[in-house]
């Protein structure tokens, strides 16, 4: 039996793509603008980083168990205006737990009525998640009047807000150390729990799963649940950072989330991936757009970029299956 | 037990939705999302203008008048709308409200309701305005009065064969006040960003031109660059790469809407690199966080757009043609607001 050779190099590539890619990308835009390796960029790309990776984490876990979510930018628009909303009467301790409670909620109700209705297929999951995006953001708006809601209108203090949105440690945002923290904790419950191994093996067989005993339905609750609860943390990142709310602050969200998720490495199959994969993934398209406006790159070509980005992404996903 | 708590919660939110909904209902693409009649007229605070506003009512005819506009969802166009309702009343109107959703599609079809219903004007603040030109000479040929409201019909159609009337504000104008401030508060000359709007949208094309086609040799512009979606963070994270790029030798930075200045601020505040007290900032919109941040000090200029006499406007403008009079002029440009900390007191704060 004949062995193919195969080049380490090349190997090496193919393992470490986006890791490779944002090596590229450092060295393109450093010789191209010199200012950006220094300090100040640095924080400003980590500052940049912001609500996308809790979103990104959130949405891995759905892919993961085989599924997809549109309503994130949904719940991040409602999820923002409330929190705001409820700064005044509860308190900013109140309101940032009633906020992450009802990102959870809203989460968990995306996975009730799609087990329901017995969505089991990615498509209908996709319409039906999008329509619940719908429904999300109509209540925003209700509950806004279209109008955009600031915090530091608010009467009480709003000094975690400050701290999440503008403060640094050394040159690390703070918002970042807590991603950090709940990155560890996310991942070890993926590696190291029961749920964590359901919700994967959902995604990668799920009548396999199903005679191992596990309860599908709920599995799917918990996905969603989790995808909320992460959703919600990303909206109050969000407002931190920006100060502002409105009912549609959270468009372009699901986008860029599944992006990332698949840049990193998880299939949109389902079954496999990781979350440390999908920080890479985020590292590369929060970079990437850094590098396009500091290389004066037009809005339209930026776009272009995302999108064959997210096209090449897939068409390497689907050309190790064959 | 699971399915009844599903059913309990699909029931709330259906009911929620619905009891909501009689305020503001999401429209379907051909059907009114609202219409308030004239028993909801309010006093306004402003005049009405035209000497024939109170002719129809007394009349006891029903005019019914459409407003399609881009999106609810957009701050401006809810408060339009509420303007809408609010003087409908005065002039013995009854107003109702087309959401095109940002699509085209939608505005076609309202406007093809609108003929079918035999409404007697429309006022339309589309989300492309090319895309309605078959439809607005259908509706014209039906004897519908057209008016643009807030925006205009492209080049070679801005004209009184294809509409009757334009009210707004005038975007290259905004643009224009721009410079000519930063050139007034810069006499020896200036470096200036500029964060746009919408990328491709008219009023970010309108606003940037009118500011490039403006300034002279003394005003330097650093860098310009396009959101992606008229939103802060968008503007905040172009801001930011700015002050990587530029850090102190940002003097000014024009921003296409008062939000997006907002992301350009808190962008500021959070740099050691460049200090916010120096630098002239210029928004365009005038609405509640434009006023807010010219009271704080961080926003030197607001550029504002009156929504209130706009409506006013375009009220008249349908009352004097349907009773055979003649327009001034078919384009009523609505004057600009310039809100700074001298003249901030001269406007009512707004409700937007």
């Amino acid at each position: 039996m004949t062995k193919t050779k195969t080049n380490p190099y090349l190997e090496f590539l193919k393992q470490n793509l986006v890791l490779c890619g944002i090596v590229v990308l450092i060295i393109v835009t450093a010789i191209a603008e010199p200012k950006f390796l220094g300090t100040s960029n640095l924080n400003n790309v980590l500052r940049q980083l912001g609500p996308l990776p809790f979103a990104a984490l959130g949405m891995t876990f759905v892919i993961i168990g085989g599924f997809i979510d549109l309503s994130i930018v949904g719940i991040i628009s409602l999820v923002g205006v409330i929190t705001i909303g409820l700064v005044d009467p509860l308190g900013q301790v109140g309101a940032l737990l009633a906020g992450i409670l009802l990102g959870a909620f809203l989460g968990w109700l995306n996975g009730l009525v799609l087990t329901t209705c017995g969505a089991m297929t990615q498509a209908e999951v996709l319409f039906i998640t999008y329509g619940m995006s719908s429904i999300y953001t109509a209540l925003a708006l209700i509950y806004t009047g279209s109008e955009t809601l600031r915090i530091s209108r608010s009467e009480k203090s709003i000094s975690i807000f400050t701290t999440l949105g503008s403060t640094n440690i050394g040159i690390i945002p703070v918002v970042l150390v807590v991603f950090v923290i709940v990155l560890i904790l996310m991942h070890l419950f993926h590696r190291k729990t029961i749920w964590g191994r359901a919700i994967a093996l959902m995604g990668g067989n799920k009548d396999a799963a199903y005679l191992a005993g596990f309860n599908m339905k709920r599995t799917m609750r918990l996905a969603y649940a989790i995808n909320g609860t992460m959703s919600a943390l990303a909206s109050i990142a969000l407002l931190s950072r920006v100060t502002t709310a409105t009912a549609t602050s959270g468009a372009n969200y699901e986008t860029n989330a599944i992006l990332c998720v698949v840049v990193g490495g998880t299939t949109l199959k389902g079954g496999k991936g990781s979350v440390l994969r999908t920080m890479l993934g985020v590292v590369l398209i929060t970079l990437l757009g850094n590098c396009m406006n500091m290389l004066n790159l037009s809005t339209y070509m930026q776009t272009v970029m995302r999108g064959a980005v997210l096209v090449i992404a897939i068409w390497l996903d689907n050309r190790k299956e064959l | 037990m699971k399915k009844r708590i599903a059913l309990l919660l699909t029931v709330a939110m259906v009911l929620g939705l619905a009891a909501c909904g009689s305020k503001t209902e999401e429209p379907a693409a051909a059907e009114p999302a609202q219409t308030e009649g004239e028993a909801e007229a309010e006093t306004p605070d402003a005049e009405p203008a035209g000497d024939d506003a109170a002719t129809p009512a007394a009349s006891g005819d029903t005019v019914k008048v459409a407003f399609i506009t881009q999106s609810l969802s957009n701050a401006s166009q809810a408060f339009a709308w509420s303007q809408f309702q609010k003087f409908a009343g005065e002039y013995g109107f009854e107003v109702t409200l087309f959401d095109e959703d940002y699509d085209a599609q939608n505005g076609v079809a309202a406007i093809g309701t609108c003929i079918a219903q035999k409404y007697t004007a429309i006022c339309m603040n589309p989300t492309d305005p090319s895309a309605l030109i078959p439809a607005i000479q259908e509706a014209k040929e039906a004897g519908i009065i057209i008016g643009l409201y807030s925006s205009e019909l492209p080049e070679g159609f801005a004209t009184t064969e294809y509409r009757d009337f334009m009210c707004g504000t005038n975007d290259v104008l905004f643009g224009e006040i721009a410079a000519k401030t930063l050139m007034e508060a810069f006499p020896d000359g200036c470096n200036v960003v500029e964060v746009g709007g919408q990328s491709g949208h008219a009023a970010q094309i309108n606003r940037h031109d009118g500011f490039f086609n403006t300034i002279d040799d003394s005003i330097n512009v650093l860098d310009a660059q396009d959101c992606q979606e008229w939103a802060s963070e968008d503007a905040m994270a172009i801001m930011e790469d700015f002050i990587t790029k530029y850090g102190s030798d940002i003097q000014a930075v024009y921003c296409h809407w008062d939000v997006g200045l907002t992301g350009c601020i808190e962008a500021m505040k959070a740099s050691s690199d460049i200090d916010i007290a120096n630098v002239y900032t210029i928004g365009v919109d005038g609405c509640a966080i434009g006023f807010d941040q010219v009271k704080e000090g961080t926003q030197s200029l607001c550029i504002g757009q009156s929504f209130t006499q706009m409506t006013i406007d375009a009220f008249d403008c349908i009352t004097t043609i349907m009773n055979g009079g003649t327009l001034e002029s078919d384009v009523v440009w609505t004057e600009p607001q310039i809100i700074t900390t001298d003249t901030l007191d001269d406007y009512p704060y707004p409700e937007w």
